[in-house]
């Protein structure tokens, strides 16, 4: 140290000083200068120097052991969670296919049942395609909106609607929504949402930064699928305030977006609703 | 020859024994990781500064592993835990670069 601090005041630099300067425990000068007067060594010196040396190698090997230990525990949870999601989704798929079949057959018997040349087995169909309960094929258009392609994110693989969907997405519910509504006001006849098709009582929602329809969380790239009479449609959406709007946003912000006739489209039906209030 | 040996032995020794580290320790535990390296880049330095002594290096080692533990068990009583456990952290931290720096000089004569 060159220059000593002021006596008899606080000086808090000098103390950051002193510790940078001499960062060596003083313990060690003091017990070389005691030790001056009479060299040589003593009995415990290396036991001492052993024992240490063992305590800090024990010290830092279970710290290591410590925090690797812990580290595969917290993964272990991740995945025992990520395991249980994807088994519920499973279950859950399992479950609608049934329902999808069981409805099926309800059809069948009832398309027996009912009198086979009346209207009424028409009006019924045409009631339930229109509610969304059954599968549907016919030409249309499929609208498709992407994010635009991150130059970090690695593209996500695995299950449809289990991608986790990063905070950074452009693409809303509103977005969604809004071709949704286009469509339905082009005279589209059923639409479905990346596979899930729409009733009436069907709700596209936002939920942190996932785009839920009907609860069920969806991730861009959304693929909107509408029948209808496929050359009206198109004509109709090309023609809209909502298609030139993302026309715009593909140039300003880099989405993805597009539409195009298809000749035959397959929509599944949409999951059974209980009515719990109407009558 | 004789530390580098108690070294090896107390690492084997943990990694036998993998004792299970109890809760309560657990705060203390980057305290005495950092205290076990400071005595270790201090005690190096002082044998190349030709004043290691075996008493030292030990009860200095000890203590600063008792003395940092009780600070940041005084702060979790008191509230501050996290900070003069950065705080313990910080001033071990300055002490081992600088002993480095010391080692380094004795070493490579720069």
């Amino acid at each position: 140290m060159t220059a000593s601090p002021p006596q008899g005041r606080f000086n808090s630099s000098a103390l950051l000083v002193d510790l940078v300067m001499n960062p060596l425990d003083p313990g060690y000068a003091a017990a070389a200068a005691r030790r001056a007067t009479n060299p040589g060594r003593r009995w415990y010196d290396a036991p001492a120097v052993a024992f240490g040396c063992a305590l800090v190698g024990f010290v830092l090997v279970i710290a290591y052991i410590h925090t690797h230990r812990s580290a595969p525990a917290a993964a272990k949870v991740h995945d025992s969670l990520v395991a249980r999601v994807h088994a519920s989704q499973d279950q859950d798929r399992a479950l609608s296919k049934q329902v999808q079949q069981l409805t099926g057959q309800l059809q069948k018997v009832r398309t027996q049942a009912l009198p086979g040349s009346g209207g009424l087995v028409r009006q019924l169909n045409a009631d339930q395609v229109a509610a969304g309960q059954t599968a549907v094929t016919g030409p249309g258009l499929t609208v498709t909106l992407s994010e635009p392609p991150k130059a970090t994110a690695s593209p996500a693989g695995g299950r449809g609607g289990s991608v986790p969907i990063s905070a950074t997405n452009i693409l809303t519910d509103r977005d969604v929504r809004s071709v949704v509504n286009e469509l339905w006001a082009d005279g589209a006849e059923a639409i479905a949402v990346n596979g899930l098709r729409l009733s009436p009582t069907s709700a596209i929602r936002f939920a942190g930064d996932a785009v839920l329809v009907d609860y069920q969380a969806i991730s861009p790239p959304f693929r909107i699928e509408a029948v209808g009479k496929a050359d009206d449609l198109a004509t109709s959406f090309a023609a809209s305030d909502v298609a030139s709007r993302y026309q715009t946003l593909v140039g300003a912000d880099g989405i993805g977006f597009g539409f195009a006739e298809s000749k035959l489209l397959h929509l599944p039906a949409s999951a059974p609703r209980e009515l719990r209030y109407a009558k | 020859m004789i530390a580098a040996f108690a070294l090896v032995l107390g690492i084997v020794a943990g990694l036998v024994l993998r004792p299970t580290v109890p809760t309560w320790v657990e705060p203390y535990l980057p305290i005495a990781v950092v205290a076990a390296l400071d005595a270790v880049f201090g005690g190096v330095r002082a044998r190349l500064d030709g004043i290691f002594d075996s008493k030292v290096f030990v009860v200095s080692f000890i203590s600063n592993v008792v003395v940092a533990a009780l600070i940041v068990f005084l702060g979790d009583k008191l509230g501050v835990g996290s900070q003069l456990s950065t705080a313990v952290v910080v001033v071990l931290g300055i002490r081992i670069f600088g002993n480095a720096a010391a080692i380094r000089r004795h070493v490579f004569r720069a």
